[in-house]
């Protein structure tokens, strides 16, 4: 699957790893020219040396013309050099090129998979954890692509040829240089496999205190009004203590173990040292090549180092790899009803139905029939349970019930938020069950206005036309002015390109409904449904926009839901849910006589105004 | 006076904090140049042994070499283990240090403050300017040290080694200095918009993901999605364009460091020769050329953090500057205690009377008295509703009665007594507040319960909770007071939220209470329920309410109707419904329409 997203990647991925390849072997070659320049320039000693070193000496004349002419090496030394240092602009423009590449497609197909994810998704999985999963396990495996990874081959490259190198040189040697290396991989790995624990400890703390803060200024009213600042900054500062202290003993263990590194490393020197010499005064070896050694020791040495670190690092990539690939392969919504799971993907493949939009059009402005229609999110709860009731083309129907209710599942049903299984009952429009209707296309015919609306990031103007296919400005104030925004804009200073959302000016309650109100009017859509969509705005104003509505004699069908008799009471029809179930049903007038639920609710609300009728 | 304020980087503003550990930062500093001084002598080894053993063909001070080797290495390793753990425990103790403060200060600066900024901003104070502060006083601070003076040492080094090849290593630094700088030009602001780039991203996967609702019923998918990518496509632009940057920078740094072994091996080489030098030195010069570059870069990389991490100082300094609007004076704080040491042994018991007295009052950041002298006496237990629009300024009144802020001119008595003659604390600690969004602290329902009350008993609770009819919260839960309600009390509905944070308020058992009603839609019969308990809450107290329900306003013992931030109309719901006016319409407006079809 990770396949998949390298599509588009995986030249640059593999141009950069030979690039890596040429950047290892060019740098590990200037450790021979010294030991060239040392020993058969200066020391004037024909030893011999590496056969690539001396063809490219005799390019320059040789050794006794380059002893004259000392100005050459500098000249051999700057050729390679400019061949190193190109390789090593390509392997990283280009890795990072292709990780970017990587990266966008993995982000793009993600972000994409999850607005097609089915409600019950979302439902069930947490915000912060999707949300991590996108970015920080994104950036985990970013930082796979685009740094351990190369890095990793680039090193074990460059060890290959280091060694292969330090061997024709000395083999005795090369072995005593090495003789520390896998101790240093090993202890390195091992600690830092042991050690990401404390770091996901330390991390846990600091969401700890960070949401201790985070609680004390959001309750700043609440900390004031019950004299508790002692009590807050206690509190604060013991787990600022205990964070620290965590993080204290985390960072002895990291100073622990750099230090012995650093030991190692230097005894590793100090072999090379005492061996390389005593090798050279006995003349098993040449000035030279004992400089080269320092010098490929010195070169391997840090990215030995970082090698166990980096390994025990892709660990963490696996993990995020996965994490990732729990939201690719959920299921996502299919155009149309099936309860088959296996069949998803084939009828995801067969993405429209024989309905065209435009019919689908027409279909939705006939009478809308729910069937006998139950429905669980869980299989043990009814949340619904046995409705029926046909809603007539352009009827306005109001749904009164307590929280639990089920009135705002029963309008997903019908949008299709949730899908009705067949063997539940059926719910339908024009005859046609909704379950045929490509799901994109029954959306579009249905205005859904959401008791809390979200607000994207976007001036106003962009929010309210963000459905709409080509908003114009009049459409836009029609729909503000019956929705009752627009006195409210005209108070924004920049009226409607005023910004709003997370980043933005934060509207009210009432205000956001409004906006919501009017992002479903511009759409025009032959049914509308209002779920508690008033309930955040002043009585005043919830009469106002009702009246305007009212006033727009639009075709289309209407559901208002609401806890407010006075909002649904001039309804076509009034449906009374409890627990799921229609108790009751008729007219305002039928259910006031009817002297059930509906008027005892009434009663209790019209309460406060008996001071009136006085 | 700001420019002035702030040089050095702002560095000076820090040093206060930096006082109590003065010693181990000298420590730390003096092992930093110990330990650069160490490193730079390294080389010489190689000198040693390349001229002194095996040139010389001879091994007899091979074991001397190795000692001295093994005893400065020792010596090293103790030395780098100790800077770096002194250096990371200095860096959590200023963390430490000044968060507590930050935090500590926060608990006491008055509401304009919090009106001001938003907590995200406060909460980045605290939680990562601290943070970003710990780390320049500590890393940032032993970069410069021991990267300087690395520099400084190899510098003198070869000076005292060989004049000639010092100084074509030396006249490398300022091209190498030229070329860094050059490109931390242009790749600070580049990073700065990835990193902007990168939380647009983040912002788009949460609007995605928590507005999802609202999307798949707006059909939205394709719009957003082409947003989406709109965003990462101008992310792996700005990407590839910084690396191209900061691939450019690598090889031109390496370059250089290969452009300096080249000039001493044809230099060097030369004097060698010409037998003016020996390999050794050679060999030590090859070791520096391609080692002195890095220090380099470190430095100028370390002090365009600097740079960015004054915006933090400045920020974290403005914080702790900020004084409260609303101060007890000296006497008060004398003889009451302050905040965090209330002298309780002297404060009298409250008995709720409360005058205000000719108060006018003016928002610190507004520019119109929302009071004007205005007077009303309320004796104990007066129930006192205000209405109005939202927005209309409802909560002046309360903001005054709670010291959230002082009166422009006038006085508030209470209990006969102008309310700045005793502390905060006191007022506070009488009095109970009820918000209209209920706030609860992630925890069990017993640890916020007792929130104002923390020697509350178990009896105490329960009854309170029977007060208010929440004890069915409490039994359906598993762990009954001790269940845990998640973060912010997310597992509970709102309702019940609001009916704990009413019990938390009887418990407290507060003198004069304050009541924000929520406007918020709850079901018929749980609202029922809400109203019992108000009724419940405001008995025996004076109470304020910012009303939204109709039975708390018409059973009130004074209405005052709020309009346009003033006081308009004051009296009973009889007196004010006789009026006609502002009352008169709000209330009607309310209901006429649900009686009108009857």
């Amino acid at each position: 699957m990770l396949f998949y997203f390298l599509k588009g990647s995986k030249r640059y991925f593999g141009l950069s790893l030979f690039f890596a390849a040429c950047v290892s072997l060019l740098d590990l070659f200037f450790p021979r020219i010294i030991a060239y320049t040392v020993d058969n320039v200066i020391n004037n000693l024909n030893t011999g040396g590496n056969r690539i070193i001396i063809y490219f000496a005799s390019l320059f004349g040789g050794s006794l013309y380059l002893r004259k002419h000392l100005y050459l090496v500098a000249v051999m030394v700057l050729i390679v050099a400019i061949l190193a240092v190109l390789s090593r602009y390509f392997f990283k423009f280009l890795n990072s090129k292709g990780a970017e590449r990587f990266i966008k497609r993995m982000r793009d197909e993600l972000y994409e998979h999850i607005l097609k994810l089915p409600m019950t998704w979302h439902n069930t999985n947490h915000t912060g954890d999707i949300i991590q999963r996108c970015t920080s396990d994104i950036d985990t495996v970013k930082n796979f692509v685009s740094e351990q990874l190369t890095n990793f081959i680039q090193v074990v490259v460059m060890i290959i040829i280091a060694i292969a190198f330090m061997a024709t040189i000395n083999p005795a040697l090369t072995v005593v240089a090495m003789i520390l290396m896998p101790v240093i991989l090993v202890y390195s790995i091992v600690f830092h496999n042991k050690i990401a624990e404390s770091f996901y400890h330390v991390d846990n703390m600091e969401g700890k205190l960070s949401s201790i803060a985070q609680e004390n200024l959001t309750g700043v009213r609440v900390v004031r009004a019950f004299g508790r600042e002692l009590y807050e900054k206690k509190r604060f500062e013991s787990m600022n203590e205990e964070y620290i202290s965590t993080w204290t003993r985390l960072m002895r263990l990291l100073s622990e173990f750099w230090a012995l590194g650093d030991l190692v490393t230097g005894l590793q020197i100090l072999l090379i040292i005492a061996t390389g010499s005593f090798f050279c005064v006995r003349g098993y070896m040449t000035a030279g090549e004992y400089i080269a050694f320092i010098a490929y020791n010195s070169m391997l040495s840090w990215p030995i180092r970082m090698l166990g670190r980096v390994i025990s690092d892709m660990g963490k990539a696996g993990i995020s790899i996965d994490r990732i690939m729990y939201i690719m392969n959920s299921i996502v919504e299919p155009p149309l009803y099936t309860n088959k799971l296996e069949n998803r993907s084939a009828l995801l493949a067969k993405a429209a139905t024989d309905l065209s939009p435009s019919e689908v059009t027409e279909i939705m402005k006939k009478d809308i029939v729910f069937d006998h229609v139950s429905f669980s999110y869980d299989n043990e709860t009814k949340v619904l349970d046995d409705i029926s009731f046909r809603a007539p083309a352009g009827s306005t129907t109001g749904i009164l019930g307590g929280t639990g209710s089920g009135k705002t599942t029963l309008m997903e049903l019908l949008d299709r938020i949730y899908d009705l299984d067949n063997s539940n009952g059926r719910i339908s429009v024009g005859g046609v069950d909704i379950n045929q209707i490509d799901r994109s296309l029954l959306r579009q015919n249905i205005g859904m206005v959401l008791q809390e609306p979200f607000l994207f990031s976007g001036t106003l103007r962009e929010n309210i036309s963000i459905s709409a296919a080509y908003p114009n400005n009049d459409e836009i104030e029609r729909a503000v002015r019956i929705a009752s925004l627009n006195k409210a804009i005209s108070e924004f200073s920049n009226g409607y390109e005023t910004y709003v959302g997370e980043r933005g000016v934060t509207l009210s309650g009432g205000q956001k409904q409004r906006t919501a109100i009017a992002q479903m009017l511009i759409r025009n859509t032959p049914v509308m449904i209002f779920d508690d969509s008033l309930s955040a705005v002043d009585p005043e104003t919830d009469l106002k926009i009702r009246k305007a509505l009212n006033d727009l004699n639009s075709p289309s069908t209407k559901f208002i839901i609401s806890h407010r008799i006075s909002t649904i009471m001039n309804s076509d029809m009034i449906l009374v849910l409890d627990k799921g179930r229609i108790i009751e049903s008729g007219t305002h007038k039928e259910l006031l006589e009817n002297n059930g639920r509906y008027k005892r609710i009434f009663d209790l609300q019209r309460s406060g105004g008996e001071v009136l009728n006085e | 006076m700001n420019k002035n304020k702030y040089r050095h980087f702002g560095i000076p503003l820090v040093i206060p904090f930096m006082k109590p550990y003065r010693k181990r930062i000298l420590l730390m500093v003096f092992l930093g140049i110990l330990s650069s001084l160490i490193d730079s002598v390294y080389p010489l080894f190689n000198r040693y042994v390349l001229d002194n053993i095996i040139i010389s063909k001879t091994l007899a001070t091979l074991p001397s070499v190795i000692l001295l080797y093994i005893a400065l290495l020792l010596f090293q390793v103790w030395d780098n283990y100790f800077t770096t753990y002194t250096c990371s425990r200095l860096e959590l103790w200023m963390d430490r240090d000044l968060r507590n403060k930050a935090f500590t200060h926060l608990q006491t600066l008055s509401f304009s403050y919090f009106n001001r900024h938003n907590v995200g901003y406060i909460h980045s104070r605290i939680m990562s300017d601290t943070g970003r502060i710990g780390e320049l006083v500590s890393w940032r601070l032993m970069d410069i040290v021991w990267n300087l003076s690395y520099i400084i040492c190899v510098i003198l080094v070869m000076l005292f080694t060989n004049i000639k090849l010092a100084l074509v290593i030396i006249l490398l630094i300022p091209l190498a200095v030229a070329v860094i700088v050059f490109f931390q030009k242009k790749l600070i602001p580049l990073n700065r918009r990835v990193r902007e780039i990168n939380s647009t991203i983040t912002g788009d996967y949460n609007e995605g993901i928590t507005g999802i609702h609202t999307i798949k019923t707006l059909v939205a998918e394709d719009r957003m999605n082409s947003g989406f990518r709109a965003d990462t496509s101008e992310m792996e632009k700005t990407s590839v364009r910084t690396a191209h940057h900061s691939s450019l920078f690598k090889s031109s740094m390496t370059f250089i460091s290969y452009f300096a072994l080249a000039l001493v091996l044809w230099q060097g080489g030369k004097l060698t020769i010409e037998n003016l030098m020996f390999i050794g030195t050679l060999s030590v010069f090859m070791t520096y050329a391609l080692d002195i570059l890095e220090p380099i870069q470190n430095t100028i990389n370390t002090i365009s953090v600097l740079i960015t991490i004054q915006v933090n100082i400045e920020r974290l300094i403005n914080l702790l500057n900020t004084e409260s609007d609303v101060k007890d004076s000296k006497e008060v704080i004398e003889k009451y205690g302050d905040i965090f040491s209330p002298k309780y042994e002297n404060w009298e018991e409250l008995e709720g009377d409360i005058e205000f007295r000719n108060v006018s009052f003016i928002y610190p950041d507004g520019n119109e008295y929302v009071l004007k002298n205005f007077n009303l006496k309320i004796p104990y237990g007066t129930n006192i509703a205000i209405v109005g629009e939202t927005g209309a300024g409802k909560s002046t009144l309360v903001n005054l009665v709670c010291r959230f802020y002082e009166p422009t001119k006038g006085q508030i008595l209470i209990d006969g007594r102008d309310a700045r003659e005793r502390s905060q604390s006191w007022l506070h600690h009488h009095l109970g507040y009820v918000l209209q969004t209920p706030h609860l602290f992630t925890g069990t329902i017993r640890e916020n319960l007792i929130y104002g009350k923390p020697d509350a008993t178990d009896e105490d609770i329960m009854n309170a909770l029977k007060t208010v009819f929440a004890e069915d919260i409490v039994n359906r839960m598993e762990d009954g007071l001790d269940s845990d309600i998640g973060e912010g009390g997310n597992m509970l509905s709102t309702g019940e939220r609001q009916l704990l944070s009413f019990a938390r308020a009887i418990l407290a058992d507060p003198k004069i209470l304050v009541l924000d009603e929520a406007t918020s839609s709850i079901d018929t019969m749980t609202e029922k329920k809400i109203q019992n308990a108000i009724a419940a809450l405001i008995k025996g107290r004076t109470s304020f309410v910012i009303a939204h329900r109709l039975s708390t306003v018409v059973d009130a013992d004074i209405i005052l109707a709020v309009k346009d931030g003033k006081i308009a109309e004051k009296g009973t719901h009889k007196e004010l419904m006789d009026l006609k006016g502002y009352y008169y319409e709000l209330y009607t407006s309310q209901y006429i329409d649900s009686l009108k079809d009857i």
